[in-house]
């Protein structure tokens, strides 16, 4: 099939595909591998152009994420918010919704959680999981901002969520310098402004020590609800009557799936993982999140970084988590490589190199099986 | 038109070197061989028509032609000289056009936005309109220019079509079953002119199709293809309908799905060369069973206005009873696609309402139609029907996954049985369970849909146009299921443009014009001119 072919799939017999499909996982595989390399050559060939030396570079990338002590411990930190909010995005793709807006989600979300864990209190474990609830409540009710207007007002999603990532990060910012909301008492904060109280001891997830490495519990709920999700959208009715919904919105609507119902709990859902991740965030601390307390800018990309896992992983919740962990690699790593004298924000660069490669190899199989097509066909005529 | 321009060749009478000629040509999808050693020429100023049933090869043929499939042996001519033609741009270098059977419009364009996309170079509104109103007066094909193409029918999104192809004014013009969507009246108007045009401007004309009618009255040359062979060659004029039917399916088919296939041109014409009477079916106790009894399906005064402002339904009522099949007949566009969208729970009422046992049924709220027992087998199945991107298993239990469900999660081995024994019953062709939608034919999606409607044993079942675009054999199938269905207690609703399956399967027959029910018969007292008059809104 050529582009130029309708846009309703042509029909072809069901014989053509399936024995071809096998013999092409190499070449998959083999497509993926050659785009990744080029991906490192491209990024060594920037780190040398800038005056840097490759090789000490990708030392300090494996050094920062995974060899130096306690530092693989730090990537699943890292990972964990990454794949939470990656999972939430899928959810919403399947209905055929785009949420783009995890970042504010993730913000508001770690917000509610940092009101409403020092509003309630409580003994610790309990409040630990209060915490998470509540941000994945003000996550949820962030995107049902944008599922309202979606499903009320017709406004596209897209722009919606997109747009209230700037309206939440303003609320939050309010919400921290006003002491009735968020901002510490002054004892708490020394002189700093626009800083919440740091959580108590026993109001944290826990990282038990495994192998000299810090391992996050936050790790364990994301890969949990990685698992999870999957199951949930490939095995049960809801999930079923969701991928309905994203495939075709008007034989789902004739089926009893309305959009609105099925369209805004998914949006939500989607909005409740990222504001899970953000009170992931608040209560498993780390290197990279802080220090068990809110401030401005601190969500910290993590939201746009999981939109791109989500990217990445085409809509399916396990691969997201191998490609968490790598870009959460890139992520812990770059702090290794100021060392070497390069710029660390290179990773972000070596980041985007990656993303593209991931991409890539969907497009040149399309295009490559449409050339192979003409070129035996000139040979026969 | 000014072909004589771009096609020094034109006045060539038929007899020169073919404008087009297949040599020898084969193309395989897999295991299946769509396409066999074909041979096959077409000349200037002649109409061919291509006869065959679904997946008889026609299309793929086709799609040949016009660079959208290249063969895998073989060799294309045109006009004497050996072409490979790569894609849809080369082709249409070549001077070769196509009609396609699916629409590719954009909907939210306008009608000369449709027509001027893929030019080249800098717009000219003012001479694309006027190009528009040219070919419109030339072909007979009247449209207005800056109508939005979305709120047009399906007739009228087949002229655009057309008038895009032409307007490009090609030597060689393929038509895909041009008439699956049009009403009859612009089914004889459209061969009217296509004729003349032929004959006058020199250009090679396919009509690809399986209405017998329609190759026996309209083309030059026929050729018959079955199982990606052509079986026959004849000339229209030493052909009759019985030889071609025979020649399609390669066995005698029943006298009546003969006549389905037959397809009509008018109702006259249809009366005049079918010299079988228009017998009545099992009609009689379906007469008896609208007296006196409760209805099942009840439409109550229903009205919606359309998105141009227009009235769809206007003052709808009608009263559907167990066991009986309802004809909905009239021209297409007079809101029989309203209608059914409004019993899919798709669109909501102005005002009026419908209920199924006397209860009533929220209109627009999602799934309260199917909920209540109606059954549908949509008019285009790849809007509501089925989602292309599921598999064939999934998409027997779009509306109701109870069966196949337990506390929520759905059981796989169930689903699979469910399947497969769907598959069996109702004889869907594919590569099991677990095959993709899209991967079946358009006959075989047709049947998922029914086997789904027909396993939720529906109180109501509304078949809109069921067999469109399906073979004889399907055609046949599908008759004999919704009589079943009737037979069975269920109330059938079919709404269709062919007049011949109204004809055929029908008990009760009413006729729609402008969204409104204009007039009501039973089987046995049918006046077909009657029912002309009525379907044009003139009585």
């Amino acid at each position: 099939m050529t582009a130029t072919a309708p846009t309703t799939p042509t029909p072809t017999p069901a014989a053509a595909r399936a024995p071809r499909q096998g013999g092409r996982a190499g070449e998959w595989f083999l497509l993926y591998g050659l785009s990744t390399l080029g991906a490192l050559v491209l990024s060594a060939l920037l780190v040398e152009a800038t005056g840097g030396d490759w090789r000490p570079v990708v030392n300090a990338l494996l050094d920062g994420s995974l060899r130096k002590p306690g530092r693989w411990g730090e990537t699943l930190g890292t990972a964990a918010p990454l794949l939470i909010v990656a999972v939430g995005t899928i959810i919403s793709g399947k209905a055929g919704l785009i949420n783009i807006g995890q970042e504010g989600q993730l913000f508001v979300g770690a917000a509610f959680a940092t009101y409403f864990g020092f509003l309630i209190g409580g003994p610790g474990p309990l409040n630990v999981v209060l915490i998470l609830i509540f941000g994945a409540i003000g996550g949820g009710l962030w995107a049902g901002v944008a599922a309202l207007l979606k499903f009320w007002r017709n406004v596209p999603e897209v722009l919606s969520t997109l747009l209230l990532v700037t309206v939440g990060g303003q609320l939050v910012a309010y919400g921290l310098s006003q002491p009735w909301l968020l901002l510490a008492p002054l004892a708490d904060r020394g002189n700093r402004n626009q800083v919440s109280t740091q959580l108590a001891e026993d109001n944290r997830l826990p990282r038990p020590e495994i192998f000299g490495n810090e391992v996050p519990l936050a790790a364990v709920i994301a890969v949990a609800l990685a698992i999870i999700v999957s199951l949930v959208l490939a095995r049960t009715v809801w999930g079923f009557r969701l991928r309905m919904l994203g495939r075709n919105p008007r034989a789902a609507q004739r089926s009893g799936v309305g959009q609105t119902r099925y369209g805004a709990a998914a949006l939500m859902l989607s909005g409740a993982f990222a504001g899970l991740a953000g009170a992931a965030m608040l209560a498993g601390g780390g290197f990279s999140f802080g220090n068990y307390q809110l401030v401005p800018g601190f969500a910290t990309n993590i939201g746009w970084t999981g939109l791109l896992v989500a990217l990445v992983a085409r809509e399916k919740a396990l691969v997201a988590i191998p490609v968490a962990f790598i870009f959460a690699g890139l992520r812990t790593g770059s702090s290794f490589v100021g060392a070497t004298g390069v710029e660390g924000r290179i990773t972000d660069v070596i980041q985007g190199f990656l993303v593209l490669a991931l991409l890539i190899p969907p497009a040149v199989m399309f295009l490559r099986d449409r050339r192979r097509a003409r070129a035996a066909a000139t040979e026969r005529v | 038109m000014e072909s004589g321009s771009t096609d020094p060749a034109g006045a060539v009478p038929a007899g020169a070197a073919p404008a087009v000629a297949f040599r020898n040509i084969t193309k395989r999808f897999g295991a299946v061989t769509a396409c066999d050693r074909v041979d096959l020429e077409l000349h200037r100023g002649r109409i061919h028509g291509i006869l065959g049933e679904n997946g008889a090869g026609k299309s793929t043929l086709m799609k040949m032609l016009i660079g959208l499939v290249l063969p895998d042996e073989g060799s294309i001519r045109i006009d004497g000289e050996s072409r490979a033609i790569h894609s849809p741009l080369a082709a249409a270098n070549l001077g070769i056009g196509m009609v396609h059977q699916h629409f590719s419009l954009v909907d939210a364009l306008t009608v000369w936005e449709n027509v001027a996309l893929g030019e080249a170079g800098r717009l000219d509104p003012g001479a694309i309109r006027n190009r528009i109103g040219e070919i419109a007066e030339q072909y007979g094909l009247v449209i207005d220019p800056d109508a939005r193409v979305g709120e047009l029918t399906a007739g009228l999104r087949q002229r655009v079509e057309i008038i895009k192809c032409l307007r490009r004014d090609p030597n060689i013009v393929i038509f895909d079953e041009p008439t699956s969507v049009l009403t009859p009246e612009e089914s004889v108007q459209l061969f009217a002119s296509l004729r003349q045009v032929v004959a006058d401007e020199g250009r090679a004309v396919v009509l690809v199709s399986h209405k017998l009618d329609e190759v026996l009255h309209a083309t030059d040359d026929i050729s018959i293809m079955r199982q990606g062979q052509v079986v026959d060659r004849l000339l229209a004029a030493e052909a009759d309908a019985p030889t071609l039917a025979r020649g399609m399916v390669g066995r005698e088919v029943s006298l009546r799905s003969e006549r389905a296939a037959l397809g009509v041109l008018s109702v006259d014409e249809a009366n005049g060369f079918d010299d079988t009477p228009i017998a009545p079916t099992t009609g009689s106790t379906a007469t008896s069973a609208s007296d006196g009894r409760r209805p099942v399906l009840s439409i109550t005064n229903a009205s919606l206005r359309g998105s141009g402002g227009t009235p769809a339904l206007q003052d709808l009522s009608l009263d559907l009873h167990a066991g009986e099949i309802v004809g909905v007949a009239g021209v297409e566009g007079n809101g029989q696609r309203e209608l059914g969208d409004l019993l899919s729970s798709l669109l909501s009422l102005d005002s009026g309402s419908v209920s199924i046992d006397g209860t009533r049924v929220p209109d627009g709220r999602s799934g309260a139609m199917a909920r209540a027992g109606i059954g549908v087998i949509p008019e285009d199945r790849h809007d509501s029907g089925i989602v292309l991107d599921m598999t064939l298993a999934e998409n027997l239990v779009l509306v109701d996954q109870s069966a196949v469900a337990q506390r929520g999660v759905l059981d796989r081995r169930s689903l699979d049985r469910f399947a497969r024994a769907m598959i069996d019953e109702f004889a869907i062709q594919c590569a099991g369970p677990d095959a993709p939608m899209w991967s079946l034919s358009g006959g075989n999606q047709q049947r998922v849909v029914l086997a789904r409607e027909l396993a939720q044993n529906p109180k109501v079942l509304i078949a809109a146009q069921p067999t469109r675009g399906l073979d004889v054999g399907a055609i046949e199938y599908m008759g004999e299921r919704l009589e079943a269905a009737a037979e069975a207690g269920v109330a059938v609703l079919l709404i269709s443009s062919e007049l011949e399956e109204i004809l055929d399967l029908s008990h009760r027959i009413v006729v729609m014009h402008s969204g409104r029910i204009v007039g009501e018969m039973t089987r046995s007292e049918v006046d077909l001119e009657q029912l002309g008059l009525l379907m044009g809104g003139a009585a």
